[in-house]
């Protein structure tokens, strides 16, 4: 039955995106004239009047799916029309839109796995997706948000579908055997449209996902918008027949049988009613400009640049190999670095030199702090540092730095990759 | 002679009592009329934005009813100064309980400051939505939208038919 309903859809699925592309020229126009009469009002239909989409997204590319949101968000009415989306991605590591992914995600590790790290335009805190991880996006009109609704959807789905029980949260998680999250939550709301997306773990890696956002030391201070840490479970553990695809028909259909603005049961004669299922191909032929919204959203200058302003502070203890001799036994020799990173570039940095390195030799300080400035809080830095101190050696035969300023180069590197 | 003493200390004491009580009441008044939204030269926009306007510089901020339904704001990104909006542009967001709300300017103009206070301290927006949690000031080039915003009395009409709307 499922299968041969997605298999009709797909069939007038190309006619319905080309009245779909069309569309988007009007919704354009109207937003425009709508700035200039901002008084005016706009008139949402009744509940009869609207008709539900399932979007199911061919790609598992993050940034494609993100970029196919944000298009989605920005270009298509969604007065008459209300869209559920699903997608799920290869692994990655995705943080909320005003968040620090040096202090959420494990940076190093990332690029180690190849685990994709991505910043969204929503709120909300750091989530890891992989293919056991299905993400579900509800788009409304601004007026019609409503999260509850959705997640109670989801809830339903999960016990008609899988009898699985499961709770929603003060924090509006979804809650599995009384403590165990599945399912995250984040949203964005705009003039006309709002979306509410969430994730849903079936069978996700969680020896990858804790690894991806474990907690390390980097002290790291910052007013950005802090993640919840929670236990997870996956929703595997309590059926093992559910599978990221069974769960997505089961809940495109919940999502078809339920009315646009009241959790109800329509059953088939409301599901005969919407537009059912559609595959949608992230293409730049199919979304004219999705290409660069996607160029946007994998730049550095998005996913570590929007970063809000941040200051970190490292204390490494010298080796006493390094230091004067007559300052081996006096109090703590310390080498203090701290940074202010703004728009993910260093701003400032001081360096704050024990005597005992400063009496053994070292004389680096000022060529540390003029050659970081306005360089990227990555192992980029670092290298503009140790070509500084190179530079700085008189006798041009010396290629290697000397153990006092390997040592310092050292201290550096573990602030920048937050060791 | 303790009596009278005692008694000169009452009247003292009454008298202080009074003068001060006076006084606070009076204070009170002032606060009532400093933050009275009665007769306010406030504009709206259907978005639930303010704007204040002294000569060629507006003060925006959200209104009580926005600072309302986002809950606790915890995070608030703002404009940076020199940036040239339109009227309708996005310009920053408020992050509350999960949820990126848009803020849109409501006129044509370059910034001039924001409000760093806020940044600092979010949770001003909630607590003090019309005085210290202003987001930016802009320097507005097109006086004539000014007239394309709601009044004091045009907003709470707009939200009284926005609240009865259903959903």
């Amino acid at each position: 039955m499922a299968q041969a309903m997605v298999k009709r859809i797909v069939s007038s699925s190309a006619c319905t995106f080309a009245g779909l592309a069309q569309k988007t020229y009007i919704r354009n126009v109207a937003a425009s004239s709508k700035v200039a009469a901002s008084k005016k009002e706009r008139v949402l239909p009744t509940e009869g009047e609207i008709t539900k989409s399932v979007f199911m997204s061919q790609s598992t590319d993050i940034y494609t799916n993100l970029a196919l949101e944000d298009w989605l968000y920005k270009n298509m009415d969604f007065t008459n029309h209300h869209v559920m989306m699903v997608w799920r991605n290869e692994p990655c590591v995705v943080i909320g839109r005003h968040q620090n992914p040096w202090l959420e995600a494990n940076v190093p590790l990332l690029s180690e796995k190849e685990i994709a790290l991505a910043r969204r335009n929503s709120g909300g805190g750091t989530v890891y997706h992989d293919r056991g991880n299905l993400n579900i996006t509800f788009f409304t009109p601004r007026e019609r948000y409503d999260r509850n609704y959705n997640l109670k959807l989801i809830k339903r789905a999960l016990f008609r579908s899988f009898g699985i029980k499961s709770t929603i949260n003060e924090r509006q998680d979804l809650i599995v055997r009384d403590k165990y999250k599945v399912s995250g939550t984040a949203a964005k709301l705009g003039r006309l449209t709002g979306y509410h997306h969430c994730t849903l773990l079936v069978n996700a890696n969680k020896a990858d996902l804790s690894k991806a956002l474990a907690k390390r030391e980097h002290g790291i201070q910052t007013k950005a918008t802090a993640s919840t840490r929670s236990e997870v479970a996956n929703l595997k553990d309590l059926d093992n027949r559910i599978t990221v695809e069974n769960l997505q028909t089961a809940l495109g259909y919940e999502y078809l049988r339920t009315p646009a603005l009241h959790l109800d049961d329509g059953g088939q004669s409301l599901i005969a009613k919407q537009r059912g299922f559609q595959f949608v191909n992230p293409t730049d032929d199919w979304f004219p400009g999705l290409a660069e919204l996607k160029n946007d959203l994998v730049s550095w200058d998005w996913c570590f640049g929007r970063t809000p302003m941040f200051t970190v502070s490292r204390s490494f203890p010298v080796p006493i190999g390094l230091l004067a001799p007559s300052k081996v036994y006096s109090a703590t020799q310390e080498l203090v670095i701290n940074m202010t990173v703004e728009k993910g570039l260093i701003n400032d940095v001081t360096l704050s030199i024990p005597p005992g390195l400063i009496e053994s030799g070292f004389h680096g300080e000022a060529s540390v702090i003029t050659h970081l400035k306005g360089k990227r809080f990555t192992s980029e830095a670092l290298n503009a540092l140790q070509d500084a101190m190179l530079t700085r050696h008189h006798v041009s035969d010396v290629k290697e730095l000397d153990d006092k300023e390997q040592f310092v180069a050292k201290c550096f590197d573990q602030v920048v990759n937050t060791m | 002679m303790a009596i009278q003493r005692c008694l000169v200390q009452i009247v003292k004491t009454y008298k202080l009592r009074h003068h001060l009580q006076s006084n606070i009441r009076q204070t009170y008044c002032m606060l009532c009329l400093k933050y009275s939204t009665a007769g306010s030269s406030r504009k709206y926009t259907d978005r639930h934005e303010w704007v204040t306007i002294d000569k060629d510089i507006g003060t925006v901020g959200v209104s009580e009813y926005a600072q309302e339904s986002l809950g606790d704001v915890v995070f608030a990104q703002l404009p940076d100064p020199g940036t040239d909006l339109k009227a309708g542009d996005e310009c920053g967001a408020l992050e509350s309980v999960k949820a990126a709300s848009e803020i849109y300017s409501p006129l044509s103009g370059t910034v001039t400051e924001k409000n760093k206070d806020v940044e600092d301290k979010p949770a001003l927006i909630n607590t003090s939505c019309y005085d210290k949690g202003w987001l930016f000031r802009l320097k507005i080039i097109k006086q004539s939208e000014i007239n394309d915003l709601m009044t004091e009395e045009e907003y709470k009409k707009f939200l009284k038919t926005d609240a009865e709307k259903p959903g």
